[in-house]
């Protein structure tokens, strides 16, 4: 297997602060590789320093095959770059910006491509302050494709975006894969991971805590099932009775989540507590452990928190 | 270098789009200067109160109960602090023993420089033309005054100067025991430094002014501004991920921004000459070195403001704080001459005064408080040495975290 992108026990410092705590991780050529977190996880400033923005206290990078303790002018050639909140000049018109960009490069792809890539061609003549949050991310995308990239970082890509926009960003990732590109994706949606990801990295704290794929990290938490509902007025004492047989039942203000190996006698005497107590289920939900399960399991806390 | 270029283009075309910068740039100081000329385009005095003037008296072996020394001490009691009164309206230059042509020659230099609001010559023999007339002949009487056309003062002591001479006509005419039938002394008037018999129009006075003035909200307002908030809003962080470095994005900044003046330039000038008649011109290389230097000198005072600044919003707030006194303490648009000291004291630390003069002087138009020309150069280029120091040394470049 070749690496597009190899680190080794990088580090970030930021006075007592320990922001990326030595952390090693490989990125396969071609591959979709995510790093899952909640904010304040260390995610952005690993990202920042493999796009130059910043210079790591201690580690090393390999990318495209060339080792280096900080990134060059000469590998940012080969890097496109979606940062997570840059900006762009309110007053350029989305083929200017796209033309800015490419002159940066020493090899770019025709601003048409671009435009038909992110599917922007009708706004090209439009102001940036004029497009909406999604379109200003797609331009956003478009500039971080001009060079035609082999590596690619996406930063939190649809942070802030409506489903439908947010599915759009998702649409233009898979494009980018079907061509070979290498993807580096920090986000802390769940979903967005799980749909995109060949490899998922999750950190917490500074540290790398899971690595896999997403199928591998749910399987690492056994062969448990899911029952997932609301119910007002719920607290431990209230479902006491259930206890014995389930693995474990975990409250989140009126959310309940019970994990269980045998799912057929779980439901039959949740429902026969259900009867005997009088208590409504909503949204009574059965699924299979999924990242945020993983992150769960593993930190005691939820990606939102 | 398709990069410095689009940069620029980039920084234009976001200046041009942009209304409140377009206001600021070009809008507003076209503004000014037509205002300022419809309204003191007619007057062509300044409101000085108070003149250097020299008098040179080549009639000194006339002794001192001639008429040549009565035009003297009338002029010396006149230069003197009366008592209950305000400050005497002009400050007589004078050599203690009449004058040299050597303190003459002194004088005129004073009086092309500026430092001269006009120069009073009592020729040898004016005592004897005066006690000529008195007995019916002589050769007329005429004392000669020497006045700058390039000072717009000089023209103010002229008047002033002609008024006492009159005065002084009337007491040799009693003094004399004669009414009538005898001639008034005239003041020849000798012009030095501009073309004679041209007066000094009000838009050759201030086109410079604007001009500078619009290179001046330029660098402190553009400059900052541009800089700050492309660094707070982050565009500037999405320059650094790319193969873009902080000199080339500065290469480009500049050209655009050194475009965006010449345009203001064009414009300005264009006004000043082909609507009010302007009579300079800016063709001159040492007009045209003094133009580049000042918009490089006002960019690079825009990169110190962005480095001292931590926020987009404090810089402008820095620049408000200094737009006013910088401009006005310039000479930019009344003379420098009578201030106070402690304002002097800003006037002479502000590169907006050195430039304005230096300027002035290039295309003929002096003002009324002059530096030494090398000064006009030598300042600007220690205020954009400092400022660039202090700008590759503190300047951010991203968002502090």
């Amino acid at each position: 297997m070749t690496y597009a992108l190899q680190v080794k026990d990088l580090v970030k410092r930021y006075g007592d602060v320990h922001a990326v705590d030595g952390i090693s991780f490989d990125v396969p050529t071609a591959s979709v590789f995510t790093i899952l977190g909640p904010n304040g996880a260390g995610k952005t400033t690993t990202l920042e320093m493999l796009e130059g923005i910043r210079e790591p206290d201690a580690g090393e990078i390999t990318m495209l095959g060339k080792r280096m303790l900080k990134v060059s002018r000469a590998a940012k050639q080969h890097m496109g770059v979606l940062l997570q909140d840059g900006g762009f000049e309110p007053h350029l018109k989305v083929r200017e910006i796209l033309q800015l960009f490419s002159s940066f490069f020493d090899r770019a792809l025709p601003v048409s491509d671009i435009l038909h890539l992110v599917a922007l061609e009708e706004k090209a003549a439009a102001r940036v302050k004029t497009l909406s949050g999604g379109q200003k991310q797609r331009m956003a995308i478009g500039a971080a494709l001009v060079n035609d990239p082999d590596l690619v970082f996406f930063d939190e890509p649809t942070t802030g975006l409506d489903p439908q926009a947010r599915r759009n960003i998702w649409d233009i990732l898979s494009e980018l894969k079907s061509r070979g590109k290498t993807i580096l994706l920090t986000t802390h949606y769940m979903e967005e991971a799980e749909a995109l990801s060949d490899v998922v990295c999750i950190m917490d704290q500074g540290k790398i805590i899971a690595q896999g794929s997403p199928r591998e990290l749910a399987a690492g938490l056994g062969e448990e099932t899911l029952i997932e509902f609301r119910l007002d007025d719920v607290d431990a004492q209230t479902l006491q009775p259930l206890e014995s047989c389930c693995k474990r039942i975990r409250i989140d203000a009126s959310q309940v989540l019970i994990e269980t190996l045998d799912l057929r006698e779980t439901m039959s005497q949740l429902l026969d507590w259900a009867e005997k107590t009088s208590k409504d289920f909503h949204d009574l939900r059965v699924r299979q452990p999924n990242l945020e399960d993983v992150f769960l399991s593993l930190t005691g806390r939820t990606l939102r928190e | 270098m398709k990069d410095i270029l689009q940069l620029a283009r980039a920084h234009i075309v976001t200046a041009i789009r942009e209304r409140v910068t377009l206001f600021w740039f070009l809008i507003f100081p076209v503004f000014l200067l037509t205002v300022l000329t419809l309204i003191f385009g007619q007057v062509n005095q300044e409101p000085t109160i108070h003149f250097e003037i020299s008098l040179v008296n080549e009639d000194i072996a006339s002794g001192t109960d001639s008429f040549s020394a009565l035009v003297e001490s009338i002029l010396v009691q006149m230069s003197m602090p009366q008592p209950n009164a305000e400050t005497p309206l002009f400050t007589l230059h004078r050599a203690l023993h009449g004058g040299s042509p050597s303190f003459l020659e002194a004088e005129l230099t004073a009086l092309r420089r500026g430092d001269r609001a006009a120069i009073l010559v009592i020729p040898e023999g004016f005592h004897q033309d005066i006690l000529a007339s008195f007995a019916g002949g002589g050769a007329g009487l005429a004392l000669r005054l020497y006045m700058s056309e390039a000072s717009i003062t000089s023209e103010t002591a002229a008047s002033i100067l002609e008024q006492t001479l009159a005065g002084i006509n009337r007491e040799i005419l009693v003094r004399g025991g004669m009414y009538d039938d005898t001639e008034s002394i005239e003041a020849e008037t000798v012009w030095v430094g501009q073309a004679e018999d041209q007066e000094l129009p009000y838009i050759d006075f201030v086109l410079p002014a604007i001009v500078l003035m619009g290179f001046f909200t330029n660098g402190l307002f553009g400059v900052t501004g541009t800089i700050l908030f492309n660094r707070d809003r982050k565009v500037l962080q999405r320059y650094w991920v790319t193969p873009v470095n902080v000199p080339r994005y500065l290469a480009g900044f500049a050209l655009g921004h050194l475009a965006l003046c010449a345009l203001q330039f064009g414009l300005l000038f264009s006004l000043g000459k082909f609507v009010f008649g302007a009579t300079i011109g800016f063709g001159d290389p040492l007009t045209l070195f003094l133009l580049l230097l000042s918009a490089v000198t006002f960019m690079a005072f825009g990169f110190f403001i962005s480095a001292v600044s931590k926020t987009a919003n404090a810089g402008m707030a820095i620049a408000n704080i200094l737009n006013m006194p910088m401009m006005f303490l310039s000479g930019m648009f009344f003379p420098i001459a009578g201030l106070p000291a402690f304002m002097l004291a800003i006037v002479y630390a502000n590169p907006v005064s050195y430039l304005l003069e230096g300027l002035r002087r290039s295309v003929g138009v002096q003002a009324g408080t002059l530096m030494p020309a090398q000064l006009t150069i030598l300042v600007p280029l220690g205020w954009i040495l400092v400022s660039a120091v202090v700008a590759s040394r503190k300047l951010r470049w991203d968002v502090e975290r």
